[in-house]
């Protein structure tokens, strides 16, 4: 149906309350557009440029793209971005225990759930130099290797990409346990307590209680939470990577979301080249966010 | 009432330690933070895992805060943008989520599904034409952008808890009021407000600390420093006081404590929003 159609088929106190219902929704749709929507136009036109933002601006059709590619910057960015993706399964795995631990309510469990959420509270940024400090050279880390007579693996962590990755791993795991927990257990808590009651009364074991029903209740809730932690890695990473490494020791901690702030932002101001990255990035996300909605889809229709 | 065996008393006991055990984990690094923000640098060397001297605490690092590094004037900037963001998507998405939970009207669906759609777009993909364009009209280095980038990123969010929470309100409370003489606004304001109260709040709390912690928005838009937010001047922090870790600690201290006493007092109706899976 055509849009005219749509407003012929109203009734004149109908159309009164259609107009009430666009004023109200306008607002915020020209925030979304300006700020969001026709930046996402501007970004792929210009990827395709030299722009500078100052005095560049020609066509250079696919050379961005072509030097994204092809000198092994992309290869380099992704395999680090890849490499934090690690902390999914971790983040995930474990999240998911502690929300089956607290689901079985001992005594101060929501004083805990309280507790495991607080990492998430305090800025990243803050928590990246917090952890800058603990893995430093000087820093309380080297301090107990060194006292327990390890000088050797007492190494400035952040500096070395062998041990960099792995301690960004570990921090981002750290902080998202409790949102991943949080999530979980909200999934967990709408499942029909009378269908647990009753496998409890039938004599069904803590095992048997989460691996034949809590597990299968919550697929996709689970499903959920692995996309919304990989999207989230691919591009929530920053204010982490900013105060702990800058990308550092040259690329090699660098990830593609961090690469479109240093291009455009930090080291000179190649913003064409920036916005291929974007582009990338952005048909990265909605690859992923796809692939969410087949999967929870076809978990709906298997478990329900 | 039937008694408990030994054995699922003793597994009781071993769920209740494991949890304890996470729980310190999650509270050391902070606690670790605070500890070592109240000792000297001699101290601090000598060993970060110790408790401070408590006759000698030295809360002159956070005066020394306040008083080279003027912390305060950071603190009230990141306050003046959290307050604003949190301001306009309260009255943005309200109108939009009434518009979207109570009113019929063409488009509604499509209009509803490209609001979130724009929830999947990274922050870094649209900020280099958001930025051209904002220091065309004067909106770089001013709280203003900011605020408005903020609206952006926050409002699909906002009005997708609002919009599920509206629905929730009966139509002939709505009615009611319009019968008893209430217009447009003073539906909203009698009725829908108070009414959609759960989620409102939540999003007041939920995007107050969101925008407090923020770097990469307020990082690229602010550029002096009588205008940064905390988060923003913390790479000074850290650049000015190298060398000082317990200085650098309570810098970090005070730029973490505001969102912090926001959880502490607020954490009930943080944690239940949360256990709703709304938002991240």
């Amino acid at each position: 149906m055509s849009k005219k159609g749509a407003f012929g088929a109203l009734s004149p106190q109908e159309l009164k309350k259609a107009k009430i219902a666009y004023l109200c929704v306008l607002p915020a749709l020209l925030v979304l557009v300006l700020v969001r929507a026709y930046p996402i136009i501007v970004v792929f036109l210009k990827s395709f440029t030299n722009w500078d933002g100052l005095f560049a601006n020609d066509f250079v059709g696919l050379d961005n793209y072509k030097l994204l590619f092809g000198s092994g910057m992309f290869w380099n960015l992704f395999r680090n971005n890849m490499y934090l993706l690690l902390s999914v399964p971790l983040q995930v795995i474990i999240g998911l225990i502690v929300a089956v631990l607290l689901y079985e309510h001992v005594p101060g469990w929501k004083a805990f759930r309280a507790i495991y959420y607080v990492p998430q509270i305090i800025s990243l940024v803050i928590l990246g130099y917090l952890f800058k400090t603990m893995f430093g050279l000087e820093g309380p880390l080297n301090q107990v290797l060194r006292s327990a007579g390890l000088e050797n693996l007492a190494v400035d962590w952040l500096l070395n990409r062998e041990t960099a990755l792995p301690v960004m791993v570990f921090c981002v795991t750290w902080y998202s346990i409790g949102w991943q927990t949080i999530v979980i257990l909200g999934g967990m808590s709408s499942i029909d307590t009378s269908v647990f009651e009753a496998a409890r009364l039938d004599g069904a074991n803590f095992w048997q209680r989460t691996f034949k029903i809590v597990l299968p209740m919550i697929v996709s809730i689970i499903t959920y939470c692995v996309v919304m932690a990989v999207i989230w890695t691919f591009t929530s990473l920053f204010p982490l990577i900013y105060s702990m490494t800058d990308g550092g020791p040259g690329f090699e901690t660098m990830t593609l979301d961090y690469f479109i702030y240093n291009k455009a932002f930090q080291r000179g101001n190649q913003l064409g080249y920036a916005c291929s990255a974007s582009v990338v990035l952005l048909i990265i996300v909605l690859i992923i966010t796809a692939i969410e909605m087949r999967i929870s889809d076809a978990a709906e229709e298997k478990w329900g | 009432m039937q008694e408990k065996s030994l054995g699922y008393r003793i597994g009781r006991v071993l769920i209740f330690l494991v949890l304890f055990i996470l729980a310190v984990s999650f509270v050391y690094p902070i606690l670790f933070m605070f500890i070592n923000s109240l000792k000297t640098l001699k101290e601090y060397y000598y060993s970060p895992f110790t408790l401070p001297d408590l006759s000698n605490l030295q809360w002159s690092n956070f005066g020394n805060m306040i008083s080279q590094f003027k912390i305060l004037g950071l603190l009230k900037n990141s306050f003046i943008v959290s307050f604003f963001t949190v301001v306009g998507l309260i009255g943005l998405g309200t109108l939009a989520s009434y518009a979207f939970a109570k009113i019929k009207f063409p488009g509604s669906r499509g209009l509803y599904l490209a609001f979130l759609v724009t929830l999947f777009v990274p922050a870094q993909v649209t900020m280099i034409p958001m930025y051209i364009n904002f220091a065309k009209i004067g909106l770089v280095n001013n709280w203003l952008g900011v605020v408005i980038a903020n609206w952006a990123m926050f409002l699909p969010e906002t009005i997708m808890l609002m919009t599920a929470n509206f629905k929730g309100i009966p139509d002939e409370i709505i009615e009611a009021a319009t019968i008893d003489g209430c217009g447009f606004f003073g539906r909203l304001w009698n009725v829908v407000i108070p009414m959609g109260w759960p989620a409102i709040s939540l999003t007041i709390i939920f995007f107050f600390i969101n925008s407090w912690n923020d770097l990469f928005t307020p990082m690229i838009m602010l550029k002096s420093m009588d205008k940064r937010t905390v988060m923003v001047a913390l790479n000074s922090l850290v650049g000015q006081f190298t060398g000082n870790p317990p200085y650098q600690f309570a810098g970090l201290v005070l730029a973490a404590l505001p969102a912090l006493l926001v959880y502490i007092f607020l954490q009930k109706s943080i944690v239940n929003g949360m256990s709703m899976g709304a938002i991240k």
